[in-house]
């Protein structure tokens, strides 16, 4: 039955474009959306008891069929991406409204049946363990997400996506590439034959380094970020939250797939080196941004290293919790500031205020403590499973990375937070601030559910961040402003692209070279 | 005549790393970026003649009847699902060129 979960997205997505492709009503759209992104809800609770549940599709063996898993290796991711895109479905029923005017959001039309894509897209890479068809999901996923951030009206928007795309597309082909050199030796794509017949040998080795650099582009980790921030922030706000939320994720999950089933023990040192450079790295750029959606995209650089960090522990479950809580708050955050942007038509920090909005404030400061990892919120319960694997100097700055998330939240808190201001915009549904407060109040309960504790130690840390923002406001550090280093014509595109694909071949010759010789 | 410029060292897999290391070299050189597009697809190219030479078994049969000495059939039907990608993804690319060069103007 689990096969289900991928098809109903999928068949709801196709009849989108059809029925989008006539001279329909938007509510016609608007229902199929509706019943495409709650479909796989059922089938996934029907599941839950009976925990692992194997199928392979139509009915050969394991050899020759591609099998589909449901258990507590990916439970956290499905039941993230379903939470997500439930509630962003919501919220995108009124954003997308065609409201007549030509520069505002892109009507629904377009984008629903683009999201359901990206929705049956996501599923699928959650529940495959085939190697192949784990490719041909995120593929799917992909290239769903790249249309919907050049749909966007932001200006840039298409350079953004161009970037995405390109990026994508190069990690793509080197990851086939590993999955040529992992099939020539081990005969098999599935990954528990793979797990069965395992000799790890240099060829598969290098297999592996390839495809981890690929998963490492398109997460959007530190070396190799460079397409997130600009497409993360140009895109439309369900689709950032979306796309900050569960779609750097998948790669994440192919990471996961291969420590279950395969051994990346050579991997740990460079895996930690990269993932504690894209913690502070992604901190210090956030610190400097004053777009508010770039500067949450910066923090998705970060959070990923942490993330990250869970994998390079060789801690599955560390890395799911983290990737799960990730997922709420960061879509979170994209919606409670997306509220704000949408009323007020600005991005700039200094211009947004959340007025006199008492739900949204509040919903920003749970969200805003439950990225900074204070207990008993759910950022708290991964990063506790993820401190187990840590020692000595990684320690330290695994808490240097906690004072600076919340450092630059307080910096996000502050500006936004204006009482004496109750300017307030045209309206908008309260639907998309209920969405962003939902949002809220699951990473309050889901961490109660998980890691009922209170820390005393977050206290002092939060203590620790307040003294240095006070600082850092003090010496102005916040007012900089960032060089443009590329033109920004399409010849300074081109060079962008240049040099990332250059450092995209070093990461992939330094990691070689370290793990082969 | 090929096999004798190269003395037999030249396998298709060769060939195919060779051409996927072409396409690397063309996107870090190329700043046009049509050419960019076409560089990558250099590389993919590559990459689907290492794959497809993957399931070669010399002298090997069509994979029609079993039980006879066939090649492996399943990295070229993988390759065909991957060739459908390559081409929405360059066409997704050619698009984004063109909507750029509109803006500009």
């Amino acid at each position: 039955m689990i096969p289900l979960i991928i098809v109903l997205p999928l068949l709801f997505a196709f009849c989108g474009f059809v029925v989008s492709a006539f001279e329909s009503h938007e509510n016609h759209i608007k229902s199929i959306f509706l019943m495409g992104i709650f479909s796989p809800w059922p089938i996934f609770i029907l599941n839950m008891n009976d925990y692992p549940v194997e199928t392979v599709l139509g009915g050969w063996s394991r050899i020759a069929g591609i099998e589909l898993g449901l258990g507590m290796l990916n439970h956290y991711f499905i039941l993230g991406s379903l939470i997500v895109f439930s509630l962003v479905g919501v919220y995108s029923l009124s954003y997308f409204e065609d409201d007549g005017q030509k520069d505002g959001p892109i009507p629904g039309k377009r984008m629903f049946p683009l999201i359901l894509l990206l929705y049956s897209g996501i599923l699928g890479s959650f529940l495959t363990r085939d190697l192949f068809n784990f490719y041909i999901y995120m593929e799917i996923a992909s290239i769903s997400s790249i249309i919907l951030v050049a749909c966007s009206n932001a200006e840039g928007a298409k350079r953004a996506s161009y970037r995405y795309l390109m990026l994508f597309f190069l990690s793509s082909f080197l990851f086939i590439f590993s999955i040529g050199i992992i099939y020539v030796k081990m005969g098999t794509l599935n990954f528990e034959l793979i797990e069965q017949n395992l000799v790890m040998s240099r060829e598969i080795k290098a297999a592996i380094v390839i495809a981890f650099v690929a998963f490492i582009t398109k997460a959007g980790v530190f070396p190799l970020y460079f397409w997130l921030p600009s497409a993360h922030s140009k895109a439309d706000t369900p689709v950032s939250a979306l796309l900050s939320g569960v779609t750097v994720k998948v790669p994440i999950f192919g990471m996961l797939l291969f420590l279950e089933y395969t051994s990346i023990e050579f991997l740990t040192v460079p895996l930690m080196i990269v993932a504690f450079s894209s913690i502070l790295f992604g901190i210090g750029m956030a610190l400097l941004q004053s777009n508010v959606k770039k500067l949450l995209a910066y923090h998705t650089v970060s959070q990923m290293g942490y993330v990250l960090l869970g994998v390079a522990t060789l801690n599955v479950f560390a890395a799911a919790h983290y990737a799960f809580a990730h997922t709420l708050f960061k879509a979170g955050l994209f919606l409670a500031v997306g509220v704000l942007i949408s009323k007020q038509g600005t991005k700039d920090l200094d211009d947004l205020t959340s007025g006199n909005n008492t739900v949204l404030m509040f919903s920003l400061i749970v969200l805003t403590l439950a990225i900074g990892g204070v207990s008993p919120l759910i950022g708290a319960f991964g990063k506790h499973e993820i401190l187990l694997g840590l020692s000595g100097m990684s320690f330290y700055l695994f808490y240097m990375g906690s004072i600076g998330t919340l450092v630059s939240f307080i910096k996000l808190d502050y500006k936004l937070f204006d009482l004496s201001v109750k300017h307030l915009g045209k309206f908008i549904p309260s639907v998309q601030e209920i969405t962003a407060f939902i949002m809220a109040l699951l990473t309050v309960l889901f961490g109660i559910y998980h890691y009922p504790k209170f820390n005393l130690l977050d206290l002092a840390l939060m203590g620790i961040a307040v003294a240095l923002f006070l600082l850092f406001k003090h010496i102005d550090l916040f007012e900089k402003n960032m060089p443009h280093y590329f033109s920004r014509d399409v010849k300074g595109l081109g060079s962008e692209i240049n040099l990332y694909t250059s450092i995209f071949v070093l990461v992939n010759l330094t990691v070689l070279i370290y793990v082969l010789y | 005549m090929i096999e004798s410029i190269t003395g037999g060292y030249l396998n298709a897999e060769l060939a195919g790393v060779i051409l996927l290391l072409i396409g690397l070299y063309g996107l870090i050189i190329n700043r046009d970026l049509i050419k960019q597009v076409i560089s990558i697809n250099v590389l993919s190219t590559g990459v689907f003649l290492f794959f497809t030479s993957l399931g070669h078994v010399s002298g090997g049969n069509v994979p029609l009847i079993m039980n006879t000495d066939m090649v492996d059939p399943l990295p070229a039907t993988l390759m065909l699902t991957t060739l459908v990608i390559d081409v929405a993804e360059t066409a997704l690319a050619l698009a984004l060129i063109l909507r750029m060069r509109e803006d500009e103007e």
